[in-house]
Order: C-alpha cells, then structure tokens, then sequence
C-alpha cells in the first residue's frame, strides 16, 4: 500500500463495462517529508507523478487515503477488471518517525 | 523482496474488511548501507516489528492474501521476516 492525498476526482462518460458507476480519484502520492507532516498537515503535492486510483470507500478530496497498486488492485472484483490502483484505506493517523543514524 | 527499515505506522478505520485486525507499517525501503532507496511503502505486519527495526517485505500478493485469509483483498505488501545481521556476525 502507498499513501497519497486525494486532489480531485475522475468521471467516466464512457467506460468498460465493469467499471460502470465506478468513483474515480486523483491521488498526488506521499513524499517522505509528508509522512513526517502526517494527516492534518495542509494539503501538498508529492514528488512523485498522481495517478488515478478506483474508489469504492467514499474518499473526498483533500483527505488522505491508502491505495494499493499494481495486479492486486483488481483482486476485489467478481469478473475482470482493467485496475491499476485501489483505495484500500481511508487513512486516520500516521506514526512516522524517520530513522536517523 | 526488499531489505526495509520500519519507520512508523498508520491508522484506518474505514478500510478493505480484508485488512480489519492487521497492523500496519510504513516500511522505508534501503540500501545494504542502509540509506533510505524510494517512497516507503505500507505493509500489513504479524511479526511484530518495532520501531526502526529491519525486515523484509514482499510484494507477493497471493501470499498476502492467504496471510489474511480473502481472496479478494487487495492487499500486496506483507513483513515476511525481521532481520537479524545483515552479514554474519554483524547484528543490527
């Protein structure tokens, strides 16, 4: 799972058949600076590239969620689905304490 | 497989039922060194891992979801194992 901070949302007018009234969001994903901010720290935009994540939680923009990537994202629906990314969490909290030598 | 140092962890309550019970750690991937490689990444935990502690994880998902039992969770990144020494006769 990797954490990210949803900054808007995807609508479909078209779409495959097994993602028909599907949510979409834009997620920008966490740099390691915002671990270290936490959840309530004002909303930033990542190093790394946003991606569009499947939603099935009910995540607003602005919040902080937990998606999970890659072939495991579509391991939740019945028939076969082209997904790449899913909200797995809606985040709370963070602990993040970086290690130091 | 990747070498990770535990650097925290997070807290959901709405989340996949698949991962409801599970700890999970916010696992910073490093180099043999130890110097931070990448984004760190969320890892569901039943070792016990503490604070700053090394481990592996990996990205099995198949293993991942036996380990919480559903077949459709969308869970990938699982701590296999807690390091010990990192060479021989080097403990961490």
């Amino acid at each position: 799972m990797k954490i990210g901070t949803v900054i808007g949302r995807v609508t479909l007018s078209r779409s495959v058949e097994t993602l028909r009234g599907g949510r979409f969001l834009v997620v920008s994903p966490f740099s390691r600076e915002q671990y270290a901010a936490g959840v309530d720290a004002p909303a930033a935009m990542g190093n790394d590239p946003s991606l569009v994540v499947y939603d099935s939680l009910g995540a607003n923009v602005r919040q902080v969620i937990g998606y999970e990537e890659g072939r495991e994202a579509a391991q939740p629906f019945d028939q076969p689905t082209p997904v790449d990314a899913i909200n797995a969490a809606l985040v709370d909290e963070i602990f993040y304490s970086p290690f130091k030598k | 497989m990747l070498l990770a140092r535990v650097e925290g962890n997070i807290v959901a309550t709405r989340k996949h039922p698949s991962l409801e019970g599970w700890r999970l750690v916010i696992c910073q991937p490093i180099g043999a060194s130890g110097q931070p490689e990448g984004a760190p990444t969320v890892a569901i935990d039943c070792h016990g891992a503490g604070m700053h502690q090394e481990v592996i994880i990996s990205s099995d998902g198949l293993a991942a979801r036996r380990a919480v039992g559903d077949d459709k969770s969308p869970v990938r990144w699982l701590v296999v194992g807690i390091v010990d020494e990192s060479e021989p006769g080097k403990r961490i």
